[in-house]
């Protein structure tokens, strides 16, 4: 197999539930460019020094720009104003410094550490609440049962949504997430979709915007809408709306893989199930170590604003670049034994949440509600076996994650 | 129980800072202020924070061996 197509490959749906040995065969080569002029960078060094450089660019076009309608009288009538809106649709994940670092200020400024804190009793008892509800049952169905209506509850009630509107975002969110990955980003049907999920959000968005500065409540949302002051200048309406959407589906998409892999790897590995089962203490190594052996978000892309020389190649101005997170993960120069799930490595340093500038804002928040949510996992469910190994995975390759997982359990304690 | 942070190796993640915010203080978003001798109390959450630590430049050690090292 040609290294110029192994990005395919890992693309590819029949690769998902182990991409891995294709990860191996990309890191022989530490920057591999692919057929289509991407540039593929897969060792823990490679993509480490590339996290830190400023001629690497998150700008990107914005996967909502409206597409052509094929009728050019509509085109202009129509698109000029949904461009405008569409083109500045771009949340801080694909801007670049300055702009990057005051939108991300504004977000951190609302993202305090006591109001994360402050969650952990409500993830507790959302924890226990969900866990009940598998009570008399002799299955469990991970994701629709834990893994996806816990990390949605938080982010709701973080931001300040209504939790009876989630049914309404569910599919919005799926869409969205869906624009991330490379395939949708070049199909032009895709990208309609994904323009039209946009519109539907962001109108959803405007909406609840305006009743947080009618009512303020102590959320996230009041606090980025809240108007400015000569002292305390506010974030612009597009640029808030962009930024809401942004950790709605991040929140949405993302925390649902970190908790389903780290119950099916605890299941595949019996032995380390029990000691967290033991010992809750355990719980911070048996995360850290899951965000590096099976993370959430496989892989970022980014573009060059120069040639970059990198790991004795040179990456030329303008080309698309793949930052492959989880085969640096696996990195054998980096990490001993990387293919085995190790909580009790001396030097887990993963990007199971990225890095340098752009790292994971929700971080924090994903550590509390896997821990909290593994730990009960692994203390009320009886006798728990998998269902199906490999479970049934999502289409995403970036956002990689189980479909489901069924697991079949002998009672709840 | 002794905390030493790696004050070249700290990029201001501020993960520390959610995991134990007792112990840990990021001023003016890159001076990492802490706690160098914690309670033994704060074990747990001291460690959270060795864990989360995206560069590793937290190191916890037994109070004992550290007292030794010092000069």
């Amino acid at each position: 197999m040609p290294e110029d197509t192994l990005f395919a490959e890992v693309l590819d749906p029949r690769n998902r539930a182990d991409p891995y040995p294709i990860y191996a065969r990309l890191r022989r080569t530490p920057v591999a460019r692919q057929r289509d002029g991407a540039y593929v960078v897969s060792t823990h060094a490679a993509i480490r020094s590339l996290l830190f450089d400023p001629r690497l660019s998150s700008e990107d076009l914005p996967p909502s720009r409206r597409p052509p309608t094929g009728n050019p009288l509509k085109d202009w009538l129509l698109n000029p104003i949904k461009n405008r809106i569409a083109n500045a649709h771009r949340p801080l994940i694909f801007r670049d410094p300055p702009d990057h670092d005051t939108l991300r200020g504004f977000v951190m400024s609302e993202f305090t550490i006591a109001r994360v804190n402050d969650l952990h009793g409500r993830v507790a008892a959302l924890v226990d609440g969900l866990i009940e509800t598998c009570r008399g049952r002799d299955t469990v169905c991970l994701v629709d049962d834990l893994s996806y209506p816990l990390p949605v509850a938080v982010i709701c009630d973080l931001l300040g949504v209504p939790e009876q509107d989630e049914p309404q975002f569910h599919a919005w969110a799926t869409r969205l997430a869906t624009a991330l990955e490379p395939d949708a980003r070049r199909d032009e049907e895709a990208r309609r979709a994904t323009v039209e999920t946009f519109d539907a959000i962001a109108d959803y968005m405007r909406a609840l915007i305006r009743q947080k500065r009618r009512q303020p409540a102590d959320d996230m949302l009041s606090g980025l809408a809240r108007r400015g002051t000569r002292d305390r200048p506010a974030m612009g309406d597009v640029d808030l709306i962009a930024t809401a959407v942004l950790l709605l589906v991040a929140g949405h998409e993302t925390t649902v893989n970190l908790i389903t892999n780290g119950m099916l790897t605890l299941l595949r590995h019996p032995d380390e199930l029990a000691r967290l089962k033991a010992d809750p203490e355990r719980a911070p190594r048996v995360i850290e170590e899951l965000l590096r052996y099976e993370p959430p978000v496989h892989f970022r892309s980014r573009k060059t604003l120069g040639d970059i020389a990198v790991a004795g190649a040179t990456i030329p101005k303008g080309a698309p670049v793949i930052l492959l997170f989880a085969a640096g993960n696996r990195d054998p120069e980096r990490f001993s034994e990387p293919d085995r799930f190790d909580p009790d490595r001396a030097d887990i340093q993963h990007f199971g949440f990225g890095g340098g500038l752009h790292y994971c804002v929700g971080a924090p928040l994903a550590r509390i509600e896997a821990e909290i949510a593994l730990v009960a996992l692994c203390r009320r469910l009886r006798d728990p076996k998998l269902l199906a190994d490999p479970p049934p995975y999502r289409p995403g390759a970036s956002l990689r994650g189980p479909e489901n997982l069924g697991i079949r359990i002998a009672g709840i304690l | 129980m002794r905390v030493v942070v790696d004050l070249n190796r700290c990029q201001g993640y501020a993960q520390c800072c959610y995991a134990a915010p007792a112990h840990f203080e990021l001023r003016g978003h890159e001076i990492l202020f802490y706690d160098p001798a914690p309670p033994e109390t704060a074990r747990a959450r001291i460690e959270r924070a060795e864990q989360a630590c995206p560069v590793r430049a937290i190191s916890v050690e037994p109070a004992g061996l550290a007292e030794e090292d010092a000069p």
